[in-house]
């Protein structure tokens, strides 16, 4: 062994074991990075998928035609403006027989959400016919029992920390052995808007506000990002206007997300006059988030297209517009539209800039066009978590279970057109 | 060889300047109708910035200039009233490194014919197809899969595509950028042969590192040393005797 040899044979142990330990750390990062991930997608589906429950209770409801149309008319205007309720509370005191104070019939009554009243009434004018007969059903409980059920460990909670009194407590019992008690799906979280009582709380509204306002974010980022990138990679003189500009749009990518909200608030809403919480304007607001990201991606993809192909085209005799709508734009389209589903997914998760616009407010009803008063699922999740109902928790942790949803989608939308649509040269 | 040539190209005086860097010195040169001229010389010498001149592939460099005269026909093509893309259009070009659309086999070839609008009917575009395919010796290798990717094809095939999709718009001159130096012995055997064919129907033009190939398949000649043309004439006198000492140098290995 040659003196070299032996100076390399030494070294050659440090040098490994500092390989062996930046191995170590980079697999602890990425253990300590993927258990963080379960801990918290773990405590979000935990309380998240209650919420895809709801806590039913069965009642014997009797049509009483004495209640619902006194005077007999059988005009169905009477029997939809009739007091249902009288029904429920009917229903619950032949079981309860004994509760006799008005406060006491009262409470009882708070079991079943106020909801239900509706629900009998369609039933009933759907079906005349069950006029004065006694029909089952399963009625959705408010609420505060609805807590209760899903939570058990709250029934050693005092009294007054409990969300329902002793008496209450007591009543819910006794329907619970009585199986009266059971869970349904909670439809009502798929198909509405907001609320203020959680049971009849649901998400429905701000995915269509999301869905409105990403349309318009898709519609005015991606062709004017697209001409943007093409312009400046494809057909712009390298010159140092064009070099300022292309720097400035990479600063914008970069530029917090909220300034756009307030540019959005000083332009479109005072000096064009835009209706507020419309997701045209939403969209109009994250369109100029999305564009720096879309003009980035669609330049990174020009540039990926092998010059070869350019000197193919341009050698055949094609003209400049020629070579890139034929050729080099095709051939970066997978990428192109992988960036802008990022970019979207990122416009989806957004909500600092659409608080400035207004769409952070109460709306209880399902937006049906781009002008109608909404919000989008972040905004809706933030609302609800802000809210100090009980209730509102597992909505909240839904809530962001449909919007990772969304995300997840989305993303994996982009990597299966990157994979589909790339071509090889 | 005959007497009588009918020159196609002429260049008069070309400098080409990337920048302040003169790449091509005051080239005088002449191109003979249906004959093959190679240009060798060695790396950097200029000879593939001289090719571009010719159907001004050079003018997609920013930072590219050129001065004197290339005429085709007698005819300038760097005055202002020529349009590049009808000029690429009588001078095809045929790349180093092959390089297909990635498109089908008759999408590559049909290509030039569509966008210049050359055809009038589906029928007539398919047999333009075909006789460009079976021009470029590779119609019976593909008939079956028409439909395929270009880029499907072997190296060798995919030089013969891109030949068949030069020649499909009938150009005058065909520029070849050393278009064997990314194949094997057997595929540029088979290139070579195709331009012994081609040479009947077009001017063409090779650049060559290699100068075997050169005294195979050209009839005339020009060295390149350092953006000189150093020496031009037929193929058998300047391989045979060369008048000037670094062209005998490079051709016996000497430099280069």
């Amino acid at each position: 062994m040659n003196k070299n040899t032996r100076i390399i044979a030494e070294s050659l142990k440090k040098r490994n074991r500092s390989e062996s330990t930046f191995r170590l750390m980079g697999l602890l990062g990425i253990i300590s990075a993927i258990s963080f991930l379960v801990i918290i997608l773990t405590s979000i589906i935990n309380e998240g998928k209650k919420a895809f429950v709801s806590t039913q209770i069965k009642l014997d409801i009797f049509f009483d035609s004495k209640i619902l149309d006194p005077s007999n008319s059988g005009k169905i205007t009477e029997i939809e403006n009739a007091n249902y309720q009288t029904l429920i509370k009917a229903s619950l005191l032949n079981f309860f027989p004994d509760v006799k104070t008005r406060n006491d019939q009262r409470d009882l009554l708070s079991m079943i959400s106020s909801s239900e009243q509706e629900n009998l009434m369609r039933t009933l004018t759907n079906d005349i016919s069950l006029m004065n007969t006694k029909k089952e059903f399963w009625l959705k409980s408010s609420s505060k029992y609805d807590v209760i059920n899903k939570n058990p460990e709250m029934i050693d909670f005092a009294e007054e920390d409990r969300l329902i009194s002793n008496q209450q407590l007591f009543w819910f019992n006794e329907l619970k052995k009585d199986n009266r008690v059971n869970f349904g799906f909670n439809k009502i979280f798929f198909t509405a808007a907001d609320s203020t009582e959680p049971e009849q709380a649901g998400i429905w509204g701000s995915v269509m506000g999301s869905f409105f306002t990403l349309f318009v974010t898709l519609l005015l980022s991606f062709p004017i990002a697209v001409a943007a990138g093409v312009f400046l990679e494809e057909l712009a003189p390298k010159n140092r206007f064009t070099h300022f500009i292309e720097v400035n749009i990479n600063n914008l990518a970069a530029v917090p997300s909220i300034i756009f909200g307030l540019l959005g608030l000083a332009i479109f809403l005072n000096v064009m006059h835009l209706p507020r919480s419309a997701p045209l304007v939403g969209g109009m607001v994250l369109a100029l988030m999305t564009l720096p990201t879309i003009i980035i991606a669609t330049r990174a993809s020009l540039k990926a297209v092998p010059p070869s192909i350019r000197e193919a085209a341009i050698g055949m005799g094609a003209t400049k517009m020629q070579t890139v709508t034929h050729h080099v734009l095709p051939l970066s389209m997978p990428g192109i539209s992988t960036g802008t589903i990022i970019g979207m997914s990122q416009a989806l998760g957004e909500s600092a800039p659409l608080l400035m616009i207004g769409m952070v407010a109460f709306i209880v009803d399902v937006p049906e066009s781009f002008l109608d008063s909404s919000t989008v699922l972040p905004v809706q999740i933030y609302l609800w978590k802000s809210t100090a109902a009980r209730g509102f928790v597992e909505l909240t942790a839904a809530g962001v279970l449909v919007l990772l949803t969304f995300l997840i989608l989305m993303n994996s939308f982009a990597i299966i057109i990157r994979k589909k649509f790339e071509k090889k040269w | 060889m005959v007497s009588k040539k009918k020159i196609k190209v002429l260049t008069k005086r070309v400098s080409v300047f990337y920048g302040d860097k003169q790449a091509i010195k005051d080239v005088n040169l002449e191109i003979y109708e249906n004959q093959v001229t190679s240009l060798i010389g060695p790396s950097g010498c200029g000879k593939s910035t001289f090719l571009r001149c010719i159907n001004r592939m050079n003018d997609t460099i920013d930072i590219c200039r050129i001065t004197g005269k290339v005429l085709i026909d007698n005819d300038d093509i760097y005055k202002a009233t020529l349009d590049p893309v009808l000029l690429r259009a009588r001078v095809g070009m045929v790349f180093q490194k092959p390089n297909p659309f990635p498109k089908s086999i008759f999408d590559n070839v049909a290509y030039g014919p569509q966008i210049h609008g050359l055809t009038n009917s589906k029928e007539e575009l398919e047999d333009l197809v075909v006789n460009s395919l079976q021009k470029a010796g590779l119609f019976n290798e593909v008939k079956d899969r028409m439909n395929e990717s270009g880029t499907s094809l072997s190296g060798g095939q995919q030089q013969r595509l891109c030949i068949a999709r030069a020649i499909a718009v009938s150009p005058e001159i065909i520029l070849m950028d050393e278009p064997c130096s990314a194949l094997d012995p057997i595929a540029t055997a088979v290139i070579e042969e195709l331009i012994d064919e081609l040479m009947q129907n077009y001017t063409i033009v090779i650049v060559t590192h290699s100068m075997q190939q050169a005294a195979r398949v050209s009839q005339q000649t020009a060295y390149f040393h350092m953006g000189n043309l150093i020496e031009f004439g037929e193929t058998s006198k300047i391989f045979q005797n060369p008048k000037n000492k670094q062209t005998q140098d490079y051709i016996t290995g000497r430099i280069g």
